[in-house]
């Protein structure tokens, strides 16, 4: 390289980036090979054996329940990401897909029969129509005994009679 | 001179007293029986209009002559008659509840509390027929302390209130 004297700067960047390329390099082989050493550990059996030994031990547990118990958990439900996810999923055509390949499904329509036609359902529907009958009869009945005393004490203040006798009248 | 009586004897003479008086039921109004009635009548017309129209299929598939549809028309109309009056009759005789009635809780007994016989059926029909015109025969039931009309004193019976069946309160 020849030195014209003309860009003093430049010419220090150029000596600064060789002086610092060993040092990149040897940055750069460090981090490959710490993540290579990374991935040989949790492919190892010890790895699995130590994730295993703290799910079992109390300390997820305790994770979890500090998790719950703080407010941790409650910002993320707060937040305005999380309250758009559920739009986010209906807007996307993951739930069409889904609904249309659910309703494709001839498995979806033999279990639906096979609730309409258990024992507990149809009688479910059974009993809800006799009640909803009966409930209707005793509407008509209660509105005929109302009727037949309004209908008597007409009839008999127009035939100047004596009001009725003690005799039940519900209503 | 006071008497001593046994204690055996008085014992005797208190099991003969008269029973203390049950509380008498309620007795049913010209509207309930109306609809009651109108319930009956329906399920009368039903039957006949149903016979009829197989009968009318019959003959409109083997063509007869002009006398023999004309003879048929009256067999028709006797057998309305005789359905009618069997209807009746056979209710009121045997559970003294005809579907109308059941629907509205009513009941056809005898003054005495007795159930009806087939004369008194009978009677108790014709009474509803005499008592048609001007509906003269229905209205002593509106200023009636028992609602008994023309056909419920040619037959000595009343209409009372019928609580469900036990069965059917349960439901």
């Amino acid at each position: 390289m020849r030195w014209t004297g003309r860009c003093p700067s430049l010419a220090s960047m150029d000596v600064r980036a060789l002086a610092l390329l060993p040092v990149q390099v040897a940055a750069d082989v460090a981090t490959r090979a710490t993540l290579a050493g990374l991935d040989a550990v949790l492919a190892s059996r010890v790895a699995t054996a130590a994730v295993d030994r703290i799910i079992a031990s109390a300390l997820a547990g305790h994770v979890v329940d500090q998790l719950l118990a703080g407010d941790a958990l409650e910002r993320v439900l707060a937040s305005a990401e999380t309250a758009s996810v559920p739009q986010r999923v209906i807007d996307s055509h993951l739930i069409d897909e889904a609904v249309d390949r659910l309703l494709q499904s001839e498995d979806l329509w033999l279990l639906v029969d096979e609730i309409a036609r258990s024992p507990a359902v149809t009688e479910a529907i059974g009993t809800q129509s006799i009640s909803f009958a009966d409930q209707i009869a005793d509407v008509v009945r209660d509105r005929s005994r109302t009727a037949d005393a309004r209908l008597e004490h007409l009839a008999r203040r127009v035939l100047r009679r004596r009001p009725a006798a003690a005799d039940p009248q519900p209503g | 001179m006071a008497i001593a009586v046994h204690p055996a004897a008085r014992r005797v003479h208190a099991d003969r007293s008269p029973p203390p008086a049950a509380p008498l039921p309620g007795h049913a109004g010209f509207v309930t029986r109306t609809i009651a009635f109108s319930i009956d009548a329906a399920l009368i017309d039903l039957a006949a209009l149903t016979v009829a129209a197989i009968a009318a299929l019959f003959f409109s598939i083997m063509p007869v002559s002009h006398d023999v549809e004309t003879v048929a028309v009256a067999a028709g109309g006797v057998a309305l008659v005789l359905w009618a009056i069997a209807y009746f009759v056979v209710f009121w005789t045997t559970t003294g509840q005809t579907p109308g009635s059941r629907a509205m809780r009513i009941r056809v007994i005898r003054a005495d509390g007795s159930a009806l016989r087939p004369r008194h059926a009978l009677a108790r029909l014709v009474g509803m027929v005499l008592g048609l015109p001007l509906f003269v025969g229905y209205l002593p039931i509106l200023v009636n302390d028992t609602r008994r009309g023309l056909h419920d004193a040619m037959a000595g019976t009343v209409v009372v209130e019928s609580p469900p069946d036990p069965v059917e309160g349960t439901r």
